[in-house]
């Protein structure tokens, strides 16, 4: 990270206030600095407490100069119409996230026609912003008889309960015995995962599930300490980010021969062709992930059949999303008829919107 | 208001025209309906009532001036007293005439956007500025309008405050969500002359600045069935084609997603065939950001869509009108702080007692109201220019 220049220092104390020089390192530049001390001071204003409101502009002032995220000094981030409550040891909602989970919401009511029920999965929940986003979104656009069971599911203790918080916290804005939403506490990795989750009755038979959505660790170790910034790196759980194998210490993780940072596709994808759900959204790193990940719908891991992956998950269309996955698509990658594609293992793709690679889509075809 | 409104005697004349008009349809319409006529006269019914209470009133006035040269004293008295409320019937009558000739303004109905830019130049006028925001905000609270702060972004210029506290503004939006709002604040667009010594300012010389204020339509939150505010509907000035905005999220560099998790919510919009860009960072929440901005490209768009046509309309009329017209460069008040005094510029009203026009009280609204009655008799000059405009070339046809 570069040093900032001591005259930057000057002009925000000069500018700004000098709170703001203290601001400075943790956010680098003055525009976000303003914005961040404003930020803060609204907060104070709008929170009551017996302790004078310049203290405690002061103390969370002090905080966040620490390097501390702000979702984490202030305890909250916004997330679409949501407040989702922000803890350290759960992953901060990101507005990438934000973005796709709207444009998904979109997608489900707008299909013809309209869903008579919709069951949704999401793994690796952290704050439950996934889950409480697309809840919102679906109870205020289709009818509120229309069932909607959702399940969110982490691997963290304190992950479920801020979950569950999140959930009291944001009310429906009316409410309905047709919707319902659980957080449960399950390693995604487990045999038992689909068996708690839906327990077994007489048929034997899983549900219909419409939507799978995971945000799952997807930063490879060498990535976690060169390209991440340092509140993410000092503050926010690892557990979250990096795929680590000692998390997977049955040894499950040796199933899948792919690299460290993919490990968790390799598995959501043997879970999509165990269920079949509807839908599939996983969130990636980058467009390389994104190209991998593809490439794994379509051949399994790089293993190949012989490592126990299987071959690929048949049946779905596949795309990949950029940030902005409803924009219309950069005029240099797209094609005559405007749709911007991509060829990963000798089959064409499409691929959405505008950004970086975010997202791997897919979509059962209808038979 | 005035208490008396003097007619211009065109006007009146055309008033007579269209009242006629009026009669020979409905007189038409008895015997054979038709559609077109109806419709006609519908419209210019508002006109014919007006013009028949105002007949009405001016022959009760004479009728009592004979009454008041009669002999017996208590005829007199009688007319007398219902000389003063006939006086008054025959101004509301005349003011309901000079209405229904006037097209109402299509945005009047509307609450607005109150965008407030310095000059260019320096910190004074961004002092200045946030006077004007701060003396905009107090009076719609002394009025009882809702008003909701779009955005207030201090400049990078400086840290100092003014002498009564100001901070150096860069630019402001205020929302005035009062159904209406559009209609009494359109004339408070156009540069804002302040003159005074700063509080910077040493050896005691008086400086002039100049604030920019925009008035822009802004849509109701919740939708109303009138056309013009349904912004769904291509033939609304609010309309915009999604195609043609480009939303940008202002994101730094980098890999994005778990790697970073600074806020970054800021949204920009840019229209791509006007070249229109709003950007907005206020909110925490870019759900929030993108919604304000959307509006404001919304307003702004609806805005240069009418100020096009009015243009045009105006490029119709006689050249003496056009000098007439205001356009957002123009400099409509002055704000003379030694003289203690305010001008508007296109009233010709002086007022005297400057702080309160800058607490917002009613000086101001005494300066506001003759803004209006300006704005009123320059609609109705229009209207005239219009219909002469328009008289002109069919009398020519006439003539070949």
């Amino acid at each position: 990270m570069p040093r900032l220049p001591p005259s930057l220092f000057w002009k925000a104390r000069r500018e700004i206030s000098p709170l703001a020089a203290s601001l400075l390192p943790a956010c680098r530049d003055l525009q976000s600095t303003a914005n961040e001390l404003r930020w803060i001071k609204e907060h104070v204003q709008d929170t009551k407490s017996p302790i004078p409101a310049k203290i405690r502009v002061w103390r969370l002032v002090e905080k966040r100069a620490k390097g501390i995220p702000l979702q984490y000094v202030l305890g909250t981030q916004p997330f679409g119409d949501l407040e989702i409550k922000c803890r350290p040891g759960v992953l901060i909602p990101r507005p990438e996230t934000e973005t796709y989970t709207l444009h998904l919401a979109t997608l489900l009511t707008q299909s013809h026609p309209p869903p008579p029920s919709l069951s949704i999965l999401d793994l690796c929940t952290g704050t439950g912003c996934i889950p409480l986003l697309l809840l919102h979104s679906l109870q205020t656009t289709l009818p509120q008889t229309t069932p909607i069971t959702i399940h969110g599911v982490d691997i963290s203790p304190t992950a479920i309960a801020l979950a569950r918080k999140n959930h009291t916290h944001n009310p429906p804005p009316s409410p309905s015995p047709h919707h319902t939403l659980t957080f449960t506490q399950h390693d995604i990795f487990s045999p038992t995962l689909l068996s708690t989750l839906y327990p077994p009755n007489q048929n034997q038979k899983l549900p219909q599930i419409d939507l799978l959505t995971s945000n799952p660790p997807y930063i490879s170790p060498h990535d976690f300490t060169h390209h991440t910034a340092r509140a993410v790196r000092n503050h926010e759980p690892r557990l979250a980010l990096v795929p680590s194998p000692t998390q997977l210490a049955d040894g499950s993780n040796s199933r899948y021969a792919c690299r460290p940072e993919d490990v968790f596709y390799a598995h959501l994808l043997e879970i999509a062709k165990a269920v079949r759900p509807r839908r599939v959204l996983m969130e990636v790193g980058g467009w390389e992930q994104a190209v991998r990940v593809v490439g794994m719908v379509f051949l399994g891991g790089e293993g190949g059949k012989d490592r126990g992956g299987g071959g690929g998950v048949g049946g779905y269309e596949v795309e990949v999303w950029r940030d902005e996955p409803a924009a219309a698509a950069a005029s240099s990658g797209a094609t005559g008829d405007g749709v911007e594609r991509v060829e990963v293992a000798g089959r064409e793709v499409v691929v959405r919107g505008v950004g970086r690679g975010r997202a791997v889509y897919l979509r059962l075809r209808e038979d | 208001m005035d208490t008396h409104i003097t007619l211009p005697s065109a006007l009146l004349e055309r008033a007579r025209k269209l009242a006629i008009e009026h009669d020979q349809l409905s007189a038409a319409l008895e015997n054979d309906f038709d559609a077109k006529k109806a419709k006609r006269a519908g419209e210019l019914s508002r006109v014919a009532n007006a013009v028949k209470e105002l007949e009405k009133a001016k022959a009760a006035l004479i009728e009592l001036q004979g009454l008041l040269e009669s002999n017996d004293a208590e005829m007199r008295e009688l007319a007398r007293d219902d000389l003063e409320a006939t006086n008054a019937q025959l101004a509301e009558s005349s003011h309901n005439l000079s209405v229904a000739l006037t097209p109402k303004h299509p945005f009047a109905d509307m609450p607005c956007l109150l965008e407030i830019r310095p000059g260019p130049g320096g910190l004074e006028g961004r002092f200045f500025a946030d006077s004007l925001f701060q003396m905009y905000k107090a009076y719609c609270s002394s009025k009882g309008y809702r008003t909701r702060i779009v955005q207030y972004e201090a400049s990078d210029s400086d840290g100092s405050t003014g002498s009564e506290g100001e901070i150096p503004l860069q630019e402001a939006v205020l929302e005035v969500q009062e159904q209406g709002a559009y209609g009494f604040f359109r004339g408070e667009a156009g540069m804002h002359r302040v003159q005074r010594v700063p509080a910077t300012e040493k050896s005691g010389r008086t400086h002039t600045s100049a604030v920019a204020v925009w008035v822009l339509p802004s849509f109701p939150e919740n939708g109303t069935s009138d056309s013009e505010a349904d912004w769904d509907k291509p033939e609304s000035d609010f309309y915009i084609d999604p195609n043609e905005v480009r939303s940008e999220t202002m994101r730094a560099g980098g890999a994005g997603g778990q790697h970073v998790n600074k806020t970054e919510s800021a949204i920009r919009l840019t229209h791509i065939p006007t070249g229109t860009t709003v950007s907005m960072q206020d909110s925490r929440s870019q759900q929030r950001n993108r919604e304000d901005a959307w509006r404001l490209l919304r307003s702004r768009l609806a805005q240069q869509r009418r100020e096009a046509r009015e243009e045009q309309a105006r490029q119709l009329r006689s050249s003496v009108l056009a000098n007439s017209q205001i356009t957002r460069g123009d400099k409509i008040r002055t704000y003379q702080y030694q003289q203690d005094r305010c001008t508007d510029h296109r009233s010709g009203l002086n007022t005297h007692n400057l702080p309160d026009v800058l607490r917002g009280g009613e000086t101001l609204e005494k300066v506001m109201d003759s803004v209006q009655n300006w704005l009123i008799n320059k609609d109705i000059e229009a209207l005239i220019a219009d219909e002469e405009a328009a008289a002109a070339p069919s009398k020519k046809k006439k003539g070949k």
